[in-house]
């Protein structure tokens, strides 16, 4: 953890802004099973992204991932293991560890199918600190992922928003300093 | 098995609701939830850690709310139907005990570049709190010849 006292947001802002990762691409290509297990979660049934049967006689031709930026941002980060950074971690240094996300966008221009082969490259759109009811110093981090596939194609790019916060136990110790 | 059914543009109304999906919470969905999304952060399934957090209770994740909803549209649009953009914020959470229930609305359709696109509201909602995560989608359908 950063010392909130010491965190100067205006440095952070400064040196992280516009911060960019190599393009690191996923271990494996977009499979059956991951897509079976992200399916199961909501109960989704959807042939096209389970059955390949099915999806044959469609004009895809081949099972589809489901359009979620989540699971696009699977397939493209499991780099080498162990992986070169933690996708689900802010990359910005910030007082408190906790996560909570605030909101995402996606934007697609192309489908996913089962055989492709993903890659990220990560970059860091805004940091900002706003008061929120869990941390007065709460340091919100926008970070945009662009998807592309083998074919060195965009298929989509997300922008998330999260914030990041101190437990009560880390601001009653930062009150104390 | 035969083909779903596929939506066309110009069969599209305006203010037509999508039904959606309903979910209950439960034990042995947060562990599905962390299956599925592969999140193994403890505050979508530890409830100590969450409370250690300011929390309340654990509450379902990103990956999770993102999946009900693309499925909200991708269970409407049809095989030939394309998720241009979604978009979804977080405002509350959806918890053990919780059903969550995510539907969806057409607010408006309209052609670009010879192409009919609908724009839809969605959401995820429960008893205990409303509306919780509102969101926005484009699609694009095909047309009739």
């Amino acid at each position: 953890m950063t010392d909130s006292n010491a965190y100067d947001i205006e440095e952070v802002r400064r040196k992280y802004i516009g911060f960019e990762t190599a393009t690191a691409r996923g271990r494996y290509p977009v499979e059956y099973d991951a897509i079976r297990r992200h399916c199961l979660m909501v109960d989704d049934n959807n042939p096209l992204f389970l059955d390949p049967e099915y999806a044959k006689t469609t004009s895809h031709g081949e099972v589809l991932c489901p359009p979620s930026g989540w699971l696009a941002l699977y397939f493209a980060s499991l780099g080498p293991w162990p992986a070169v950074f933690e996708p689900l971690f802010p990359i910005v240094p910030t007082p408190g560890k906790r996560i909570v996300n605030m909101s995402q966008e996606v934007e697609w221009s192309a489908r996913i199918k089962v055989g492709d082969h993903l890659s990220v490259k990560r970059r860091i759109a805004d940091v900002f600190q706003k008061t929120v009811s869990l941390d007065p110093e709460a340091v919100w981090i926008v970070a945009e992922a662009v998807i592309s596939n083998q074919r060195g194609e965009t298929v989509c790019v997300i922008r998330n928003t999260m914030l990041t916060h101190r437990t009560p136990e880390e601001m009653e110790e930062g009150s104390r300093k | 098995m035969a083909g779903r059914s596929q939506p066309y543009w110009e069969d599209v109304a305006v203010d037509e609701e999508i039904e959606g999906l309903s979910l209950d919470i439960t034990a042995r969905r947060l562990v599905l939830q962390v299956s599925g999304s592969q999140d193994w952060y403890p505050v979508h399934f530890d409830a100590g850690f969450a409370k250690k957090g300011g929390h309340t209770d654990v509450f379902v994740n990103t990956g999770f709310l993102q999946a009900a909803l693309v499925r909200v549209i991708t269970d409407w649009m049809g095989d030939e139907g394309f998720l241009k953009k979604l978009r979804f914020e977080m405002r509350r959470q959806q918890r053990p005990g919780d059903t969550m229930v995510c539907k969806g609305k057409v607010v408006s359709k309209y052609e670009r570049d010879g192409e009919g696109w609908v724009e839809v509201e969605v959401r995820a909602e429960n008893e205990r709190e409303g509306v919780t995560t509102p969101g926005t989608a484009t699609v694009i359908l095909p047309r009739r010849k």
